[in-house]
């Protein structure tokens, strides 16, 4: 299994779906894409102008808001780059897979996943102390719709341990 | 937004995911939600075999597997009729939501979406007493893959608050 496909078809698959969030079809990414970060940076953005689009933030709610949402963004990051480096670890071990290495790829995983439930319970918190209860509530929805978009695609992508 | 129409329907999005199950979620659609246990049973019929088929167990390891997935299956049912019980008190506040109503679905939302993850982390424990780590590892992918398809499904059913 070769890791740049992994991480080249990840972002293929994560891009696009971000628009699937909204209820239109706003345009995604267009044109080759060939580097991760960028890429990784595209999805950021594609995820902010949703929000932008379907919170309806007035002035006010949008100054108190964003801080807290560039702020978490930035935090996710950190975790979609250790999901990214177990997937290259995963990739590179896949046709020799160990016991060790899958005990220690299912542990980070599980690590993985317990800290991105720990931020979003966090920042949906600390959202809710700056909006209102409903538009916190719609944040929680789009969040949580925009994670599960993208896991249904990342998911179909990696092959089963073996 | 109609009482129990859209919990029915998020669950039987979720059940035609699973192989060979459209024909019967389609035939749900129009039902009501007293289905709803019919629904899940369904769901975790289909998944159970969806999930020993994938597992590409040896015949030692299946008798040690079943038991315990089971268990699991018990556990994840309770879950399933967490979310369809929010899902219908989301449905009944819809139209004149207050912010109180929307506190307490955020508060059920956040604390379901984390007992989600805590009951993989508890079986993926137990599971490590029985199989080999490459064969857990392969279980955590798997169930990943069925919920990230289920909820992905269930999501596009249930409209944002508004």
């Amino acid at each position: 299994m070769r890791i740049a496909s992994i991480a080249l078809g990840l972002a293929l698959a994560v891009v696009p779906v971000l628009s699937q969030a909204a209820d239109d079809n706003q345009p995604g990414t267009q044109g080759v894409l060939t580097d991760q970060q960028i890429l990784v940076s595209q999805v950021q953005t594609d995820k902010r102008s949703v929000y932008t689009q379907k919170l309806g933030l007035t002035d006010s709610e949008s100054r108190s808001f964003w801080p807290i949402y560039d702020e978490y963004e930035s935090k996710v990051k950190k975790l979609d780059d250790r999901f990214l480096d177990m997937l290259n670890d995963y990739a590179s071990q896949y046709d020799t897979l160990t016991d060790d290495q899958a005990a220690a790829l299912l542990k980070e995983r599980m690590s993985i996943e317990k800290d991105r439930m720990a931020l979003k319970q966090r920042y949906t918190a600390k959202v809710a102390a700056v909006l209102p209860p409903k538009k916190a509530l719609r944040y929680a929805q789009l969040e949580t719709r925009i994670e599960i978009l993208i896991r249904s695609q990342v998911y179909g992508l990696i092959p089963l341990a073996r | 937004m109609k009482l129990h129409a859209r919990p029915l329907l998020a669950l039987a999005a979720a059940l035609a995911l699973l192989e060979g199950a459209a024909p019967a979620a389609a035939q749900t659609m129009g039902s009501t939600y007293d289905d709803t246990q019919l629904l899940i049973s369904q769901i975790q019929t289909d998944k159970r075999a969806i999930v020993l088929k994938s597992m590409d167990l040896t015949d030692t390891e299946v008798p040690k597997f079943t038991p315990i997935y089971d268990e699991y299956q018990k556990e994840r049912k309770e879950l399933y009729e967490r979310a369809a019980d929010l899902l219908n008190k989301y449905a009944s506040n819809y139209d004149s939501m207050t912010d109180a109503a929307a506190k307490s679905i955020l508060k059920d939302f956040l604390k379901l979406q984390e007992d989600k993850l805590s009951l993989t982390k508890k079986y993926a424990k137990r599971f490590d007493t029985v199989l080999p780590p490459a064969k857990v590892l392969r279980w955590a992918q798997v169930e990943n893959k069925l919920n990230a398809l289920m909820d992905f499904q269930g999501a596009r059913a249930v409209p944002l608050a508004h």
